[in-house]
């Protein structure tokens, strides 16, 4: 399609979904079901057709440069300033980046739509369940369409309050609700932080710099950010780093990382195609997403960026160890995801931002894949508990198949697509020159950990699930069945995308095109990261990979030895390392320790000030009133006549026309008059004051 | 000027009055059908009939004149101008949802219906009118007819001793106050000698006047807020106005807060910018020497939101809850009218439809609630939210609107008036408006902790027809969509001052 035709139809990418779920969520329990499912996926799979439509559009531009379309809705906010005037644009911004976004957005949530389908059979809620889905793509897509901040801000919060919905779908019970609070709470954490970023940038370039931007379009921040290293440093540090620390920490309550990963364990309360479509493929990598849009203000800030990196870095093998000793199939993913998202910070941190986005594309295909095989299995196997799995490879094919393929690409096994985008990462890590010198090497040593043990953990997982005896009883054997087609036709179509999604993104030693990174490069500003290909020899490149290679084959084969040669191993090692085990099993007791640092201090001040209120203020207020009273009477054998007289008299006269004007039956019409005489008399007490 | 030129000015002013003329066709079409006995009784003709001839009215008022001062009309008693067409366009809307309303009350029965159709839509035609004129004499009838009609609607339930009592009070607390302000008329007439609200604007802000007759203008100024604070039910001129509400068929109530009381403040605007004030510069406005009628209007404000906000925190029964917050809302649409700028204005207008839709709205809940076998007292509210989950959502939505609170239109209204108030420096009007928001934010907010989070009381089926829900949607429609996308109305009300 023409781009400039394609501009008018921008907005009907977010609007399908939304208008799905407006539909679905008011008439949805009238609609029959195919209604509900039809609108549903046929929203979705509108704003699919749409967004390879732009991108279609978007290649057909020339010059990479020119990629770029708004298409301005209306104005939202203006506010008229001394000077000039600050407007803000409800507007959408079509360029690679939003574009492949919404292609993942829209691609691998139309297949989890699908899936959904069948997952969801029977539940009541399920045309509730739909208006929450497509209301969450609607955000997700405002989020990466939004062509400025704000906007971007309304989706961010919009896919949290989703998030939140759907998390506590099933809130009758109470843990589910629970997750879905302290999903809300950490998220409020971090949010608080983006905001004051947010406020922190508005301030600096638009009213403290002489107005430098009139709106938070990136277009114009990114013309303006340079202004921000003129400005006063705050207790020592840029004004840069600062908001982009500040905007981190919103990324790492959204993209669960160190310190706020905390709720996403527990948001695996919700349904499992919801786990795969929010808190694996799309809503969590909106922090990834956020900083690599906001690329050219990281660029500034070399301090925030390698905070960012270490944090991923950290995160990434933070994460990974936990997920080894975890027994339910969705908390080893839970963590996998916050272990993987980790690898994503990693590049975005070393300015990788192509190969962030690479990992984030790849992941969303291979993680969205897992999440709806343990769907499948958990629909077959009704536990959530891999010990009462095992042996499964014979009942559902299909899911194992799928899932096997997944596994490889986590793993990191070339050709699958986890290698080429883990790879890049850690490529662009070892040759970073990062705040501190030698920072590189030292995070690229922790992620090829990182990428050990998460090929560690998925052998541990796929061969305790696939492989061996049923563990499940013998009367839910026999239930045993693989999903319907409605369920395996994503799962086959996300294995052949896990599969081959990598050759988009070839590295440079082969000598083909890096397809992604070449689409990619108009909006991340070329630095390191991809660029540094060229410079590096070919035998380095190789090496390393070779090395991550070696590292992802050694933790494959641990995990074989461990758990299928010599399945009594695990059990002696446990009591063996009864305390180590204890600690990462309970994830490094982080739970307690916030519930001990924060929860339990903020109930204990409520109630303190609770007590204070009652003890104290009451007692205060009360024995003021009292001692009121004691003053009064002491006074009252000598009070003055005149002054009693005249405040009888006022109330009296109050109470007489109060009483008058209330009850008409008394029959005094002239009442109505005095009191329109009185409030003429009041209109002139007023003149006079004033 | 000879009698055929007269006919042909007069036949001329028809070509600006198609929204007097359709809503007296649709008089007419009312009174007839209303006599054929086998109709007496047939709401849904008379519907109909009203939405047709509203309908009509309102594609009659769409024509907009261009960007000159408009075109006076009917010999020169009326000008067709911007400002009116916006009002007219108001009034009308607010009758039809009055009247869509009235449709599904059960208060108004069947023989009852075409009598009130036929008053709301005759009030109408009197604030059309009142919009449109510019004129004292002229200003004086609509107002009068606009006034004694509806305190006909308000005791269109005679027969019931609260209906009864209700309309007597308002008849007589609106006599006395439009007597007064009929007083004030005849003082401007005898100062400046014509009826012509424009010449006298210009008599009384001449150079030869300034600082003359202190005296006289202080009652002038006095005697006009008299009949336009009883019409908005402000301070000190409010008190009928609860037991008014509480009385009145809950549709009447609902139109009375918005429909007359927008009409009095369209006319305050009218006469205080035209004859107390003058035009100086292009924003701004400067007030007659001899009295600071803003600063009065300005303590008037915060007088009355705070009067009807404190007042409103103990009531239980719905109706009057509103009522009082009607007179808040009064309050803070004064404080617009006491900026004396075009932002003030634009303010002002801005909040008087964001109020159409959200106090409609929050009535048309009320309205439903009361035909099952509720009633208006807050334990018919609690836990209802369980019965009638969709009305429940849209009251709630009504309500945030009516506090202020993002993202509804209230927020917007809201912060284009404080916004106004304080880029005038009044800085002690903008904190008591604040604080009387929060101050509000514990009545509406107890109403929606009962409906949402309260155990039900009174178990009764709450009979929300299709109709209601169609009502109650296309109010919270604009009640949400006003919040996140203003700019157009914005930009049409900004086109009118």
């Amino acid at each position: 399609m023409d781009p400039t035709t394609f501009k008018d139809y921008l907005f009907l990418i977010p609007l399908l979904p939304f208008a799905g779920a407006a539909i679905n969520g008011i008439l949805g329990r009238r609609l029959g079901l195919r209604a509900v499912h039809l609108i549903a996926l046929g929203s979705v799979l509108g704003s699919f057709v749409l967004s390879v439509a732009g991108f279609l559009a978007l290649v057909s531009i020339k010059s990479p440069e020119a990629r770029r379309v708004v298409s301005v809705l209306y104005q939202w906010i203006l506010i008229a300033g001394q000077t000039g005037s600050f407007h803000i644009n409800v507007a959408f911004l079509l360029d690679p980046l939003s574009s492949v976004m919404c292609l993942v957005v829209t691609g691998v949530g139309f297949f989890i739509h699908v899936y959904s389908v069948g997952y969801m059979h029977g539940d009541p809620g399920r045309a509730r369940y739909f208006a929450y889905l497509n209301l969450f793509t609607f955000s997700m897509l405002v989020l990466v369409l939004a062509d400025n901040l704000l906007l971007m801000f309304v989706g961010w919060e919009g896919v949290g309050l989703c998030s939140y919905l759907l998390i506590g779908f099933w809130f009758s019970e109470l843990d589910n609700a629970r997750a879905g609070m302290k999903a809300f709470i950490a998220n409020r954490v971090g949010d608080f932080g983006f905001f004051v970023g947010l406020m922190l940038l508005f301030w600096t370039l638009y009213v403290s710099s002489g107005q430098a931007v009139g709106s938070l379009s990136y277009g114009e921040l990114k013309g303006a950010a340079p202004l921000l290293l003129d400005a006063e440093p705050i207790l020592g540090l840029s004004v840069p780093t600062i908001i982009c620390l500040a905007l981190f920490m919103g990324a790492t309550g959204k993209s669960a990382q160190i310190p706020l990963y905390v709720w996403l364990p527990d948001a695996m309360a919700g349904p499992t195609p919801v786990s795969a479509l929010i808190h694996a493929a799309t809503m969590v990598t909106a922090g990834v997403f956020m900083i690599v849009r906001l690329n050219f203000l990281y660029l500034l800030s070399p301090v925030a960026l390698s905070v960012v990196a270490t944090v991923g870095a950290l995160t990434a093998l933070y994460a990974a160890s936990i997920a080894i000793t975890q027994n339910d199939i969705k908390k080893v993913l839970a963590y996998s995801t916050i272990s993987q998202l980790g690898y994503m910070f990693l590049g975005v941190g070393v300015s990788a931002f192509a190969a962030g986005i690479f990992h984030l594309v790849t992941h969303a295909f291979f993680k969205a894949l897992l999440f709806l095989g343990a769907g499948s299995l958990i629909h077959a196997a009704h536990t959530n508990d891999i010990r009462k799995m095992g042996g499964l490879r014979a009942h559902m094919p299909a899911t194992f198949f799928t899932f096997m393929v997944a596994f490889l690409a986590i793993a990191g096994i070339p050709p699958f697509a986890g290698f080429f985008s883990k790879d890049e990462i850690l490529f662009s890590t070892f040759n970073a020159h990062l705040a501190a010198p030698g920072l590189g090497k030292l995070l690229w040593l922790v992620g090829l950990m990182g990428a050990g043990l998460t090929a560690f953990y998925m052998t541990r997982l796929v061969i305790v699930t696939f492989f061996g005896e049923f563990r499940g009883g013998e009367s839910a054997e026999e239930k045993l069945h693989e999903s319907p087609r409605t369920m395996t036709g994503p799962l086959v179509i996300l294995a052949v995308l896990s599969a081959v999604g990598g050759f988009i993104g070839l590295p440079a030693v082969t000598h083909l095109p890096n397809l992604i990174g070449g689409f990619l490069e108009p909006v991340v500003a070329l630095k390191g990261g991809a660029a540094s290909h060229g410079s590096h020899s070919a035998a380095l490149e190789l090496g390393l990979m070779a090395v991550s290679v070696a590292a992802a084959a050694a933790g494959i084969y641990l995990g074989w030895y461990l758990y299928h040669k010599r399945p009594e191993l695990p059990g002696a090692l446990r009591e063996r390392f009864k305390n180590l085990h204890a600690v990462v099993y309970n994830k490094y007791y982080v739970d307690e320790a916030y519930d001990r640092l924060f929860v339990r201090p903020v109930i204990a001040i409520s109630r303190g000030t609770g007590r204070f209120d009652l003890g104290v203020i009451d007692w205060v207020v009360n024995a003021l009133a009292r001692a009121t009273e004691r003053i009064s009477a002491g006074i009252g054998w000598e009070d003055l006549k005149v002054v009693d007289g005249l405040v009888n008299a006022i109330a009296d006269a109050v109470k007489y026309w109060g009483y008058h004007t209330r009850r008409l039956t008394t029959g005094k019409v002239n009442h109505y008059l005095y009191s329109v005489v009185l409030g003429l008399f009041v209109l002139y007490l007023l003149v006079l004051i004033t | 000027m000879d009698l055929v030129q007269i006919a042909r000015s007069n036949l001329e002013g028809f070509r600006y009055a198609g929204t007097e003329v359709a809503l007296c066709v649709l008089i007419v079409a009312l009174l007839l059908s209303g006599v054929i006995l086998p109709f007496r009784k047939n709401r849904r003709l008379f519907l109909i009939i009203s939405m047709l001839g509203l309908a009509l009215a309102m594609t009659a008022s769409l024509k907009q004149p261009g960007a000159g001062k408009g075109v006076r009309y009917f010999a020169d008693l009326f000008l067709w101008d911007s400002f009116s067409v916006f009002f007219k366009l108001f009034f009308v809307a607010a009758a039809a949802f009055t009247i869509l309303m009235a449709q599904m009350n059960r208060e108004v029965e069947d023989y009852e219906f075409n009598e009130c159709c036929l008053l709301v839509v005759s009030v109408t035609l009197g604030m059309v009118l009142l919009a449109s004129s510019v004129d004292l004499l002229m200003i004086y009838l609509a107002f009068e007819t606009m006034s004694l009609l509806s305190y006909l609607l308000v005791g269109i339930r005679f027969r019931e001793a609260r209906g009864g009592e209700a309309a007597l009070k308002y008849v007589l607390y609106g006599a006395f106050t439009s007597g007064v302000m009929l007083f004030g008329f005849s003082l401007v007439y005898g100062l400046a000698g014509t009826t012509d609200i424009m010449e006298i604007g210009r008599i009384l802000n001449s150079a030869h006047m300034a600082g003359q007759n202190r005296a006289l203008f202080v009652l002038m100024v006095l005697f006009f807020l008299a009949g336009l604070l009883f019409k908005t039910a402000s301070f000190p001129f409010h008190i009928w106005c609860p037991d008014v509400y509480e009385g009145a068929p809950t549709p009447v109530t609902a139109f009375l807060s918005v429909g007359p009381k927008a009409a009095g403040f369209a006319v305050f605007i009218r006469l205080f910018y035209t004859l107390f004030a003058r035009e100086v510069g292009d924003q701004g406005f400067a007030a007659i020497e001899q009295v600071d009628w803003p600063a009065i209007v300005a303590v008037i404000s915060a007088i009355t939101m705070s009067l009807g906000n404190l007042s409103a925190i103990h009531q239980d029964n719905v109706k009057r809850l509103l009522a009082y917050s009607s007179i808040a809302h009064a309050g803070y649409l004064l404080m617009g009218i006491a900026c004396l700028d075009k932002l003030g204005l634009e303010a002002v207008a801005f909040y008087l439809v964001v109020y159409l839709f959200m106090n409609l709205g929050a009535f048309a809940v009320v309205t439903a609630v009361n035909n099952g076998e509720g009633g208006e007292d807050i334990r018919f509210y609690r836990g209802l939210s369980a019965r009638a989950p969709m009305a429940c959502v849209a009251m709630a939505v009504f309500l945030f609107s009516l506090i202020g609170i993002p993202p509804f239109a209230g927020f917007v209204g809201k912060v284009f008036l404080f916004s106004a108030v304080i880029l005038k420096k009044y800085y002690w009007l903008a904190i008591v408006a604040a604080i009387n928001t929060v101050i509000s934010l514990y009545y509406y907010v107890r109403l929606i902790k009962a409906m949402f989070i309260d155990q039900a009381e009174v178990s009764f089926e709450p009979r929300v027809s299709g109709v209601s829900y169609a009502v109650i949607g296309a109010l919270a429609l604009p009640t949400l969509v006003l919040g996140v996308y203003w700019q157009p109305l914005a930009a049409f009300i900004e086109s009118i001052f």
